[in-house]
């Protein structure tokens, strides 16, 4: 059962099939009783023709009642859904459904409205407004469908180029019907979703799977032209395979800008706290700096240990205020990768300058093995530090009496560069590894002997997946721990790259996956 | 750290090499304007700058950074966002905007500790040549990327 027969008034259709089904009885009952009561045949004729008379009659009511049903529905769920524009709040549950609700009765509406035989004038009582376009050249339903309804509605042909966009849909791109109408629609609406569920990547399962099929989408963004702001909406899709129309896909828009984006002025909490945080750090940074400089030569090993401890501390605090702002970003779906090509070996060992001075303060000697000829590989570079930053602090911290950590870096089996940070600490349980990633898990036996958060991995492990490598751990009680990850040569990203603008990829942290990746070829 | 925070110019997306190989008195008396209203940070930059060989002018004020911008007088601006009077991105919009300002040769880096979103960060960023945290950065190190701005 789809959804708008479930959402159509179930007494209406009760009642229809009861109208139907006693028609059918009174007809038969007829022929029976003029067969019996030997009634001659021009009184027989007659009786069934009103009989059919009166079933067409029915038939009519029944494909009016269903329309005008639909409009109607249609009309109150987007009432129901659209309380900013069109009336009182909906639960929240029902949101969802309620979006697939319109978009399937839209695309049951436009279909009606593409052969005129189902128009029917009922529907333009139900109307709220009075039509605006010339009612000559369409059907009132058609009217309907394409003025009254005030979201934007999109109905793509089997080619996903767009068929139909309603006026609605033109105003709210601002665009003509030119540069809509017979393109594909990627080119019209440039999507990026939450996650690998796009709506490319639906079309194509129930391409295979289905007949027909709807879906929802919360939290789109539509990507604008030249620096336009960005818009955001939940995007409701009706699919209909075998369509006689060839109206296979209807798109309905729900505009939430107003809920999802924010605007420049509007700065978070956390961006305000981290930069309140960075000030002071800033200045302790550079006075502790400027002590070295103008102290360098002259202070005593002692002291020149306190400087180092000063000044790695700060860093680490530094460290720590960044992996805040990431994991607001990763929770918040708003962190952005920008990949792009890199020496690897260069990327590491800056990396580790700071690094090695944390290690050094605490007694721990970090050595690296690099191998040589590694391919470029595609990163973001201020993100990969985090993750450096994160996996060699941790190694720092839970190293315990084991003072060297390990760094090597090779090309594994499948062609990856890989990265391994050994440390000699305590290791850990096979059950903790599990939880490892998670956010604010921390090893319960250590919790008491060292300090931290637990959104070291949980950051880690998104901007990782976000470069299309993996993050692992393997570990013995007391063998230590090693943990690695792995990065995609550049060469391997060629294909996309083929399609971005500026030898740029954009990825998202389980966070925005552009639809356009997953679709050119 | 350093490579972290390097000024990522709109047309040249990778980062410039490590400020950690900066030589002193790099500055070739270039000038700097540098709109900090923060004291000890402005301290701290007018000291580096000054003794890279810089010649450094500071301001702690948006609407008197924008003054001073127009000037034209000035090879590179380093801007803080966040300013009594004006924001740096009211400043920089002004900068940028020919009904407002004539253009200026400056390269103007956004130095700051406010973290954007990425796409107001991308907004910012093709108005400007560089962005910076400076948390992230020493200095010392700062001045080393200033160096490689040409």
């Amino acid at each position: 059962m789809n959804t708008l027969t479930k959402y159509l008034h179930h007494t209406q259709l009760l009642l229809v099939g009861v109208i139907f089904g006693a028609n059918i009885v009174v007809l038969l009952l007829f022929f029976l009783l003029s067969s019996v009561l030997q009634i001659s045949s021009g009184l027989a004729l007659g009786i069934s023709i009103a009989c059919a008379a009166t079933l067409a009659v029915f038939s009519g009511l029944l494909v009016g009642g269903a329309v005008s049903a639909a409009a109607r529905t249609l009309w109150q769920a987007i009432m129901h859904i659209s309380p900013d524009q069109h009336g009182e709040p909906a639960p929240s549950k029902t949101v969802r459904l309620g979006q697939e609700l319109i978009a399937e009765a839209t695309a049951q509406l436009y279909a009606a409205s593409t052969s005129s035989a189902v128009a029917t004038p009922t529907v333009a009582t139900i109307q709220p407004q009075t039509p605006t376009a010339p009612a000559q050249t369409s059907t009132p339903l058609e009217t309907f469908a394409a003025t009254n309804i005030p979201l934007p509605v999109f109905v793509l042909g089997s080619d996903k180029s767009v068929v139909f966009a309603n006026p609605a849909a033109l105003q709210y791109l601002q665009k003509d019907k030119e540069s809509v109408v017979a393109q594909n629609v990627y080119d019209v609406l440039d999507f990026s979703f939450t996650g690998d569920n796009t709506l490319d990547a639906w079309l194509a399962t129930v391409a295979v799977n289905n007949v027909t099929a709807t879906s929802s989408w919360q939290r789109v963004r539509i990507n604008q032209p030249h620096n336009q702001p960005v818009k955001y909406c939940d995007l409701a899709a009706y699919y209909n395979k075998d369509n006689p129309s060839k109206l296979e896909t209807i798109l309905v828009l729900f505009d939430k800008t107003d809920t999802y984006a924010q605007v420049e002025s509007d700065i978070s909490f956390v961006a305000m706290s981290v930069h309140e945080l960075r000030t002071p750090l800033t200045v302790l940074r550079g006075f502790i700096e400027a002590f070295q400089e103008e102290l360098g030569g002259q202070l005593n090993p002692q002291m020149n240990s306190f400087m180092e401890k000063m000044q790695a501390t700060a860093q680490q605090l530094t460290a720590f205020v960044n992996n805040i702002l990431n994991v607001a970003r990763v929770d918040d779906d708003q962190l952005e990768l920008r990949l792009h090509e890199g020496n690897w070996q260069q990327i590491l060992s800056g990396a580790l300058v700071n690094l090695e001075l944390r290690a050094r303060v605490h007694g721990i000697q970090i050595t690296h093995t690099i191998a040589p000829n590694l391919p470029t590989v595609g990163v973001d570079r201020l993100s990969i530090q985090e993750v450096i930053n994160n996996l060699v602090d941790n190694a720092i911290k839970y190293s315990g009496q084991g003072k060297q950590i390990a760094i090597d870096v090779h090309l594994n089996k499948e062609g990856q560069v890989e990265t391994t940070i050994q440390d000699h600490g305590p290791g850990m349980e096979p059950e903790i590894m599990s939880h490892l990633f998670t956010k604010f898990y921390r090893n319960h036996r250590n919790r008491s002997q060292v300090s931290g958060t637990g959104l070291g991995l949980y950051i880690s492990k998104a901007i990782i997946d976000a470069h299309g490598g993996t993050i692992w751990v393997t570990s013995k009680p007391g063998e230590g721990s090693t943990f690695g990850f792995s990065l995609v040569p550049y060469t391997q990203l060629a294909e996309e790259l083929k399609n971005s603008d500026n030898g740029e990829i954009v990825r998202g942290a389980h966070g925005w996956i552009k639809n356009h990746s997953l679709y050119r070829r | 750290m350093d490579a972290q925070s390097n000024p990522q110019p709109a047309q040249q997306p990778q980062p410039t090499p490590s400020p950690q190989t900066a030589a002193p008195a790099t500055g070739n008396g270039r000038k700097i304007l540098c709109a900090e209203d923060e004291h000890f940070i402005g301290e701290l930059y007018s000291r580096a700058l000054s003794k890279a060989g810089y010649q450094p002018t500071w301001v702690v004020d948006g609407a008197e950074a924008l003054a001073k911008a127009r000037s034209d007088e000035f090879d590179i601006i380093l801007l803080d966002l966040m300013m009594p009077s004006m924001t740096g991105m009211e400043v920089l919009a002004a900068l940028r905007d020919p009904s407002k300002s004539q253009p200026i040769r400056a390269k103007i880096v956004i130095a700051t500790n406010l973290d954007q979103r990425a796409d107001i960060r991308a907004k910012i960023e093709s108005q400007a040549d560089g962005y910076i945290i400076k948390a992230d950065l020493t200095p010392s190190e700062l001045v080393g990327i200033l160096d490689t701005i040409t």
